[in-house]
């Protein structure tokens, strides 16, 4: 038995090595956020603290506005992430559970979809948003056009995230007993209460991964936002962590203990829905 | 610079800017100007006569700002609470500093903003043409205390003002005062002088120059200077404006000169940010470094100790009187929603009273009026003005005085021929074909 154990003790020490690793910049960016800027550029950021202070993160959280951006993210993500959902959901039932002789080619264009870079329609996207009026609503949209207002954040991000929960959807629904439609088909249950009772329901793994995925990319979205909102304060917490930063000063510390504040909602959003993201991608990904 | 007295006028001479202007290569916008009139059009309320009357305006008014830092930032709020006509309410919309400067293409067509902070000079004149900007030639007449040269820094090529200059600061080599007292240093007059006193600080051990190129834009400050040291400013001004070969031969010397500086340089620049260097000066492990005057900004520590020399001269027929002074303002968009409010604003942008109120803010720059009171200016913002006073071709820095595109080109080649330059040649070449196309695109 002694010669199978040396490989498992390697792979140990090469896991443990490797975690340690991963662990550095992480450990340094917790370690740095808690130290003055004046300390660490004279003696570097591997030297012995003689300050620890929780300064960084209250001036991160004033001078990144934090409060505000968190506030517009939350009005950009929720809705995005339960309508993206919503909708990707339906797609997929009826990708899944009818035959059609367009499933193939629907399903298709939805993954494709995937594929096509944001740089590309941005400045079209930026044209068409300029021309469509909006009413002015507070917070929601301010600017009197669909370009400016929080409401074409959440569409472009719910026209964009869409295709890939459709792919990932569908594959997971294709595993599901075609019988338990069937069932409820004899027993009488309309189209809209087979997917909403049955397959719904059990679809909640792959839906709890889903969700967190993508709370994290529109949450960690920059790029719509900047070329779509030009109003400072209607960004979103993205944009805290660039106004750290200014014109040639950077103050590594100060990004540091606001990178840290920004990272937790994802955190606790991932360690919440921790189970059904493994379970739910793995489930999604082998479909028989 | 012996004297830090400042000159009555603190302002470049007329010649200075005026030439850099007349001289730039125009580019043309005529398609974009077709396009960029529809798209206003269709978000354009303007029901004012957009006349400048000043005391008359009402109604509200947006500045876009770019001064995400805190002084610059404050400084704006208090330009703001100095504007005399209270009928007009004014709100600043903030971005940081990156993200606006990305995005200005987008900014301008949104309409959110009717004045917008941003560069004179080649980037100003390039939205002037295409017709992205408003002209505000009548608020230029009714200021006073702006010399010819920031008024040229601020004219496109149809005559027109569409620019106003508020402050501006200097490029020059940076020391630690501390350190040149300790081992008797003196500020060099030409460049055998620079030479003697970086074989000096070899000696005590001491790296001649901190480098830092982290984000490839602050050593384009040394090719700038080094390009105006050894050909001049006019032939810098042509080389950025497309108008001459990278593959010249007076090109090729600037890049002779700078390899045989290198050697007194911190090595692995591309790595280092330019706080790092500036850490490096304050520590005293490096003597000088040659940088924006915002390199104050990396420490109080170093702010209360640095103080700085213009690079000396190299060749004695062109002189030491050309520099990097970049030039800050504000613009106003070709249809706001409230002209004449912008243009009051802008007027009173233009005034000592605002001016002075922005610098007790962020005294890191100098006043573009030359009425502004320099009694409260510190050494370092007397002896700017003085330079850039005393200056016989100033030059806004090389990413605003070249296309964009291009001078994203040049921080590249740069980057690549301080790690080995060996390959100048072939970078040059490259860079050469790299201009051609780009400019092509552009005219």
């Amino acid at each position: 038995m002694t010669t199978k154990r040396w490989p498992r003790i390697a792979a140990h020490v090469f896991l443990i090595l490797l975690g340690l690793l991963w662990m550095v910049p992480m450990v340094g960016m917790v370690f740095s956020s808690f130290r003055p800027y004046a300390e660490t550029s004279i003696d570097g950021f591997f030297s012995w603290p003689d300050t620890l202070t929780w300064d960084n993160f209250t001036n991160a959280w004033d001078r990144g506005n934090m409060g505000r951006h968190f506030l517009v993210t939350a009005v950009i993500v929720v809705p995005a992430v339960i309508i993206t959902l919503f909708f990707a959901s339906m797609v997929a039932f009826a990708v899944s559970r009818f035959s059609w002789k367009f499933n193939i080619a629907l399903l298709m264009l939805f993954t494709a979809g995937n594929l096509l870079p944001p740089q590309a329609i941005i400045q079209p996207l930026f044209q068409i948003y300029l021309r469509i009026p909006m009413p002015e609503i507070p917070l929601i949209s301010e600017s009197g056009e669909l370009r400016g207002s929080l409401i074409g954040l959440v569409l472009i991000n719910v026209a964009f995230q869409s295709g890939f929960c459709t792919f990932v959807l569908a594959n997971y629904m294709k595993t599901l007993p075609k019988e338990l439609n069937e069932a409820a088909m004899v027993d009488g249950a309309s189209v809209w209460r087979q997917y909403w009772q049955i397959v719904m329901p059990l679809t909640r793994p792959a839906l709890a991964a889903l969700a967190t995925l993508e709370f994290a990319w529109i949450y960690n979205d920059y790029f719509w936002a900047v070329a779509l909102i030009q109003q400072g304060d209607d960004l979103p917490i993205t944009s805290s962590l660039r106004n750290l930063g200014g014109e040639f000063f950077i103050d590594d510390n100060l990004v540091a203990a606001g990178s840290l504040i920004v990272v937790l909602p994802t955190l606790v959003i991932y360690l919440l829905l921790r189970r059904h993201f493994i379970g739910g991608l793995a489930l999604g990904a082998n479909k028989g | 610079m012996s004297s830090l007295e400042l000159p009555s006028s603190a302002y470049p001479s007329p010649t200075a800017w005026g030439k850099h202007l007349s001289r730039r290569q125009v580019v043309q916008g005529g398609l974009a100007l077709g396009a960029s009139a529809v798209v206003l059009g269709a978000c354009g309320s303007d029901s004012e006569d957009g006349s400048l009357n000043p005391g008359s305006a009402s109604g509200t008014l947006t500045i876009g700002s770019n001064a995400s830092d805190p002084d610059p930032q404050a400084g704006l709020v208090a330009v703001k609470d100095t504007f005399p006509n209270k009928d007009v309410e004014i709100s600043i919309n903030t971005l940081d500093h990156n993200t606006y400067q990305e995005n200005i293409n987008n900014i301008l067509q949104a309409g959110e903003d009717d004045v917008l902070a941003w560069f004179a000079g080649f980037r100003n004149k390039f939205f002037a043409e295409q017709g992205l900007l408003g002209d505000i030639s009548d608020v230029w007449e009714q200021s006073s205390g702006l010399g010819e040269g920031f008024k040229a820094a601020s004219t496109a090529s149809d005559g027109k003002q569409y620019f106003m200059p508020t402050n501006y600061y200097t490029w020059a080599v940076n020391y630690s005062k501390k350190l040149f007292a300790e081992k008797g240093y003196n500020e060099p007059q030409n460049i055998g002088e620079l030479l003697d006193l970086a074989d000096n600080m070899a000696t005590d051990g001491i790296t001649p120059f901190a480098f830092a190129n982290d984000g490839q834009w602050p050593i384009m400050g040394t090719f700038d200077i080094l390009n105006m040291r050894v050909n001049g400013y006019d032939f810098h001004i042509d080389l950025m404006g497309g108008n001459e070969s990278w593959t010249d031969e007076r090109v090729r010397t600037v890049f002779s000169t700078w390899e045989s500086l290198l050697p007194y340089h911190q090595t692995g620049a591309n790595g280092r940010t330019w706080q790092e260097g500036a850490a490096a000066l304050e520590t005293g492990e490096a003597g000088m470094y040659l940088l924006g005057t915002f390199a104050a900004s990396a420490s109080d520590a170093l702010a209360a100790d640095m103080d700085f020399f213009n690079f000396p001269e190299i060749d004695a027929s062109i002189g030491a009187s050309a520099l990097d002074a970049p030039i800050d303002g504000f613009q106003m968009i070709a249809n706001p929603s409230n002209a004449s409010a912008a243009k009051e604003l802008l007027l009173h942008m233009s005034t000592p009273a605002a001016q002075d109120a922005y610098l007790t803010k962020d005294p890191s720059v100098v006043a573009s009026n030359s009425n502004a009171n320099t009694g409260t200016y510190n050494d370092l913002q007397k002896k700017s003005a003085a330079l850039a006073g005393a200056a016989t071709g100033i030059s806004q820095f090389l990413d605003r005085d070249t296309i964009p595109d291009f001078a994203g080109e040049c921080g590249n080649m740069f980057a690549e021929f301080i790690e080995d330059p060996s390959k100048t040649d072939s970078l040059l070449a490259d860079l050469e074909e790299k201009k051609v196309a780009i400019f092509a695109d552009y005219s």
